[in-house]
């Protein structure tokens, strides 16, 4: 199925878009652009995996990163918390964690999503301006977004029932939520007790058919694994099939690109990358769309730095890779008398948004929402090593007991929360680590704002009284600390009306290079309540209108 | 001692026809427990592949304080050795002479610490314990305790988790992992209640 039947365009004719990454905002540009008629290159860095590459192997997928193409050996990737200290080299898993494969992330994600409300978009009108941040209002609002969530509901195939707070939509949910499992009566059960209103989780996930896809088998292995049923939504499921059958699209895998050229008038018009056998290869190109994520978008503008775009492309701002946002996070633990079995079926199925608004009589800014999981106790591997419950033997006897006992017995609360824009958090290229392909490496520099930290902080006590409320066992919260990677990639080339404090414009056309478009994660302006990928989604389908309008109209 | 004649020895001090929860019951050490795992299955017959059989009765003794035997199968019946040893020849290849370099360190303090003996599987399970109490902060040990976990509860093709026996102690149901609601206590219980509610 993989690269049957589809295009292959030559590499010394300009194609009208090439577009760098096949995830979340690239998959449903390809398919968008190719099905109205418009040639295009995928350039995606992972190998073309589908449904029957998946398996539910814990030690390859989770503990291997098999998704992300390998851990942080051949990624080298480096972090620190302050730009005053030296990336240092991340043992483990990537810090900006994020899957190399044809579908990008979609393709390993737990598939919460959430639309953001109106407040997101206007926050900082609301609320005035945080001093020592960039805490802006995006140059959209939630009416001109609104249908695209909807198409992202239909199209891409949302689950769900709506929330007694959230946003007026156009149109209802496809199909009805995914049957509650026991994390989500016990956080239902509790949060009612509390008088919190609770609302099932919006999933990225088929509770019925849809668009010739199946529904969900309730496998369990949802978060960090790809679905072997395409019932989970990445766009690999669907959106990649329909740009490979329009005839109009490559899908070009196993393509590291490491270099974006611009010619003397300063348009971007070729992509250099590694094919699969690493030599160096270069694609023309009419226009070009960075769709990345947040980390790798800023990476390639930067890494593209040429004698006309000496500070990188897209840059005259300085906010390429800046600003960059994680989303802050805390969590709530508890064990139960009965078995859960949240080991079932997929992580969440009920959310509490009670808290999703900041509120000033808190003293700091920021809002959130709870979502009720197993988390780590949903496959055993996992659990035996990431889940630590305070009070038990790490191996013996006891551990053995505990682990037989407690596996089904477990659920978590995160509590997800804002990230406040902060120049001094971003993407910046390391100067002494390359990749696996020789290209200069990513390095991360961040610390979460105390704003998010005590919101994270405020989350995790509403959680904990929430699981004291739904008759826990046994329940403990670790201290929010600082963090120190991140699947979620936002802010790092911000949406803008102003060339002097942003890198695209609100129709995600850079400011610099007029056949230059970013879309992903980077464009993110505020970070959100958690579960971004929706709005990327989203974001992806209104800017394939735009762009394709504007050539239509020969604007680019 | 080679692991042809280990294995065999193995074999001949256990009694043949117990089964392993006999073999549990019993109280017979740990290690003997293992010539249930390595004679079901012809291939075993010269059971490892990278370990020597000293390092396997090693690995074994270690494996077998980090997930015992108790009245529940354990990393010895799990076949966590075997994982062990095929992880030496696959995705611990590059690093199986750092790993060995480490388990020799390992066992220099063993004599040190219980003079008389020369190796952890020499000691009784309650010195075991007390030598891995003493160590168990140590990146050889937190490794052990990876393997041990990765090799009960992994997939079998990896050469650990034998008959299922990681999943089956954790109460997870199948392979295949495909279910309907509802899953668990509480969700039974509550859509039980709702079907009421609704008077179907």
């Amino acid at each position: 199925m993989a690269n049957e039947n589809q295009a292959t365009f030559p590499l010394d004719e300009a194609v009208d878009f090439v577009i760098v990454g096949s995830g979340s905002a690239g998959g449903i540009l390809a398919k968008e652009l190719s099905t109205n008629g418009f040639s295009v290159v995928v350039m995606e860095q992972g190998p073309f995996r589908t449904a029957k590459d998946f398996t539910h192997d814990e030690l390859s997928v989770l503990m291997f990163d098999e998704l992300s193409g390998g851990l942080n050996d051949v990624h080298q990737q480096t972090f620190r918390d302050d730009e005053s200290k030296e990336g240092e080299l991340v043992q483990g898993r990537s810090p900006a964690w994020y899957a190399q494969t044809v579908g990008g992330s979609s393709v390993h994600f737990t598939a919460n999503f959430w639309r953001f409300r109106e407040v997101d978009f206007k926050e900082r009108s609301l609320l005035g301006p945080i001093s020592g941040t960039n805490f802006a209002d995006w140059p959209i609002s939630y009416d001109e977004l609104e249908p695209y969530y909807s198409r992202v509901d239909w199209e891409i195939g949302v689950s769900g029932a709506p929330g007694p707070s959230d946003s007026f939509r156009s149109r209802p949910f496809p199909m009805p939520p995914m049957p509650v499992k026991s994390s989500g009566v016990l956080l239902e059960t509790g949060a009612k007790a509390m008088g919190f209103e609770v609302q099932a989780a919006p999933l990225a996930i088929l509770s019925k058919p849809l668009n010739g896809r199946p529904a969900c088998i309730n496998c369990g292995f949802c978060m960090g694994f790809g679905c072997e049923a395409n019932a989970k939504s990445s766009t690999l499921a669907a959106m990649i099939p329909a740009a490979m059958e329009s005839g109009n699209c490559e899908i070009r895998a196993d393509s590291a690109v490491f270099r974006v050229g611009t010619n003397a008038a300063g348009r971007a018009d070729e992509v250099f990358y590694y094919d699969a056998e690493g030599s160096e290869r270069s694609q023309k190109a009419k226009a070009v769309i960075l769709s990345a994520n947040g980390a790798e978008t800023p990476r390639l503008l930067l890494n593209s730095a040429n004698d006309q775009f000496p500070d990188g492309l897209a840059n005259s701002s300085g906010f390429v890779g800046r600003n960059l946002m994680f989303n802050c996070h805390s969590l709530a633990n508890a064990n139960f008398e009965q078995p859960l079995n949240d080991y079932k079926s997929v992580q969440v199925t009920r959310i509490v948004h009670h808290f999703y608004d900041a509120d000033p009589a808190r003293g700091f800014y920021g809002g959130g929402g709870l979502d009720a999981r197993p988390l780590f106790a949903a496959t055993p591997i996992l659990y035996a090593t990431a889940a630590s419950t305070p009070g038990v033997a790490t191996w013996g006897a006891e551990f053995k007991e505990h682990l037989a006992h407690n596996f089904t017995r477990h659920m978590t609360i995160i509590g997800n929360a804002t990230s406040l824009a902060q120049d001094s958090n971003n993407i910046t290229i390391d100067p002494t680590h390359k990749d696996q392909w020789g290209r200069p490496s990513i390095r991360l520099t961040y610390k979460d704002h105390e704003d998010d930290i005590a919101t994270a902080s405020f989350l995790q006590d509403r959680a904990m009284e929430i699981l004291d409320a739904a008759g826990a066992a046994k329940s403990w919260a670790d201290h929010v600390e600082h963090q120190t990677n991140g699947p979620h990639l936002l802010g790092t080339c911000r949406m803008g009306d102003d060339p002097e404090n942003s890198v695209v414009d609100k129709f995600h056309r850079t400011h610099d290079i007029p056949n230059l478009f970013l879309c992903d994660g980077s464009s993110f302006v505020t970070s959100g309540r958690g579960q971004p990928t929706m709005t990327i989604m989203a974001l992806a389908f209104r800017a394939s209108e735009h762009i394709m309008a504007a050539a239509r109209n020969n604007e680019i | 001692m080679s692991s042809e004649a280990l294995t065999r020895r193995l074999f001949l001090q256990g009694s043949g026809s117990v089964t392993g929860s006999a073999l549990m019951r019993a109280g017979i050490p740990t290690f003997i427990a293992v010539s249930q795992a390595a004679c079901t299955a012809k291939e075993e017959a010269s059971a490892f592949e990278n370990l020597s059989s000293a390092e396997a009765r090693e690995v074994i003794a270690i494996a077998a304080r980090i997930l015992p035997t108790t009245d529940t199968p354990g990393a010895t019946e799990a076949g966590v050795v075997f994982f062990i040893d095929k992880a030496l020849g696959t995705f611990r290849a590059e690093g199986a002479d750092d790993w060995r370099g480490m388990l020799a360190d390992f066992q220099e303090g063993v004599p040190d610490a219980f003079p008389g003996a020369q190796l952890l599987s020499d000691l009784d399970e309650t010195d075991q314990d007390e030598y891995l109490k003493s160590v168990e902060e140590t990146p050889f040990f937190q490794d052990m305790r990876f393997l041990t976990i990765t090799g009960v509860f992994g997939m079998a093709m990896y050469g650990g988790n034998r008959d299922g026996i990681g999943w089956k102690l954790v109460g997870m149901d199948g392979p295949p992992h495909a279910w309907l609601a509802p899953y668990g206590y509480y969700d039974a219980e509550y859509t039980a209640a709702q079907e009421q509610q609704n008077g179907e």
